[in-house]
């Protein structure tokens, strides 16, 4: 059983790797999408809304199995690992995109006229008043998203990533212990999206202004 | 060759594909409507322990990815002597699943109705299975539709995943095709535009059925 328990373990630090890659490339990619969504250009808004369509509404493996088979056939030989990791960057970051899209939509229209008013240069307005607000209105859904994407990753076993999912099956279809070696899996996720949801609930408490997070002043 | 012969060609296998796709997604998202309405039940009247195992059942779903309990379930349960078929597997695993994100979904919707109206039903002195039929079920249903809606989608995507136990849905045909007709991209780009297809396609159809019911 220990040596089932280390290679879950270090498939687990595959996963967390790759979900690592897939959280912080998703969100580089949501930020510079965001630039696109709230752009002047009309084009550029519906490059985002066309991106976000495609990108949520086609499931993941899919988006997996699409980029693994069809980027060789266009020449850029990837392995699995990288694959994967630009697949999660890529489905990750529609998801992060649409979660800083709507904490800027929930900024108070009032908080705009205020700045115009102010006389605000467009870099202040971002540093004192879009960033805080963003940041405190969306944490919950960061969060929630960062436990999705561990969730995700383990999709990605499907393009043969090697990660705490493929290493539990690979055991399985070796020993045929199939209970005790998917519940050990299942607890090695669950360890890791619970302490990132507690964690996260940390931070919010830590962070919350009076008045700004919804809750009661 | 065109994508039009290609598809002309190939059409077939992935209506089949389709089928499959949308019954399993039908079966599951209703099963897993019945036991989420059974676990929130098994929540508000079994007391410390029914609540604390459906708030255990709850998290513990919720923070596994969705391939684990399918594996589980497909590969465990003929270790035990049951040799049930890949759907009927997969369909357990994603109603089991889909059932906690419901629970916490109802959890939610309980927490808007008006407390005013179970003093009212105690008032009126029904029983607590006709303040649930009659009271907390029908409103719990109509304030939950757009997250239920969310979740339909999300489940007719994660049909995707039962590919990986040979289940003939979309995905599954079009790896076969793709194995059979060694086209790089071809089949999984027809499958993707199916599913954006059938998403846009649900998605519709829920927010026509969500007009029609009334709002209080």
């Amino acid at each position: 059983m220990t040596s089932t328990l280390w290679i879950l373990t270090q498939g687990a630090a595959v996963s967390l790797f790759l979900a690592f890659v897939g959280a912080i490339g998703g969100t580089a990619f949501a930020l510079l999408l965001n630039v696109a969504a709230f752009s002047k250009i009309g084009l550029l808004r519906g490059f985002y809304h066309t991106y976000i369509y495609f990108a949520r509404g086609i499931p993941l493996l899919v988006q997996a199995l699409l980029i693994f088979y069809a980027l060789p056939a266009f020449g850029i030989l990837i392995g699995p690992l990288t694959a994967g990791g630009l697949v999660l960057t890529l489905y990750i970051g529609a998801m992060f995109a649409e979660v800083f899209r709507g904490g800027v939509l929930a900024i108070p229209r009032t908080l705009w006229d205020s700045t115009r008013s102010l006389g605000l240069p467009p870099a202040s307005v971002l540093r004192k008043v879009v960033v805080p607000l963003v940041l405190r209105y969306t944490l919950p859904s960061y969060i929630n998203v960062c436990v999705l994407t561990i969730k995700a990753s383990s999709v990605l076993s499907v393009i043969s990533v090697w990660e705490l999912t493929l290493a539990a099956r690979e055991i399985v279809e070796r020993t045929l212990d199939v209970f005790p070696v998917m519940i050990a899996a299942s607890c090695f996720y669950f360890v890791m999206c619970f302490s990132i949801d507690r964690l996260g609930r940390h931070v919010e408490h830590r962070l919350a202004l009076k008045g700004f997070s919804g809750e009661r002043p | 060759m065109t994508f039009l012969d290609w598809f002309a060609m190939h059409g077939p296998s992935y209506l089949d594909g389709l089928a499959q796709t949308v019954f399993v997604a039908l079966w599951a998202s209703l099963g897993a409507l019945l036991l989420g309405i059974a676990l929130t039940l098994l929540r508000l009247a079994g007391g410390h322990w029914g609540a604390a195992f459906v708030g255990g059942y709850v998290q513990v779903l919720r923070n596994i990815p969705v391939l684990l309990p399918i594996y589980l379930i497909y590969f465990g349960l003929p270790t035990l002597g049951l040799f049930w078929s890949a759907v009927v597997c997969g369909g357990i695993a994603l109603i089991m699943q889909n059932a906690a994100f419901i629970t916490e979904i109802f959890r939610g919707s309980i927490k808007a109705i008006d407390r005013v109206q179970f003093d009212a039903t105690r008032s009126l002195g029904l029983s607590p299975w006709t303040t649930f039929r009659r009271v907390t079920l029908p409103q719990l249903l109509v304030y939950s539709l757009p997250a239920l809606r969310n979740q339909a989608v999300l489940l007719l995507k994660d049909t995707s995943l039962l590919s990986v136990i040979t289940v003939a849905e979309v995905t599954m045909q079009a790896k076969v095709l793709t194995e059979r007709t060694a086209s790089a991209y071809h089949a999984f780009l027809v499958a993707a535009i199916l599913y954006l297809a059938i998403v846009a396609l649900s998605e519709m159809a829920f927010r026509i059925a969500e007009r029609r019911v009334r709002w209080r």
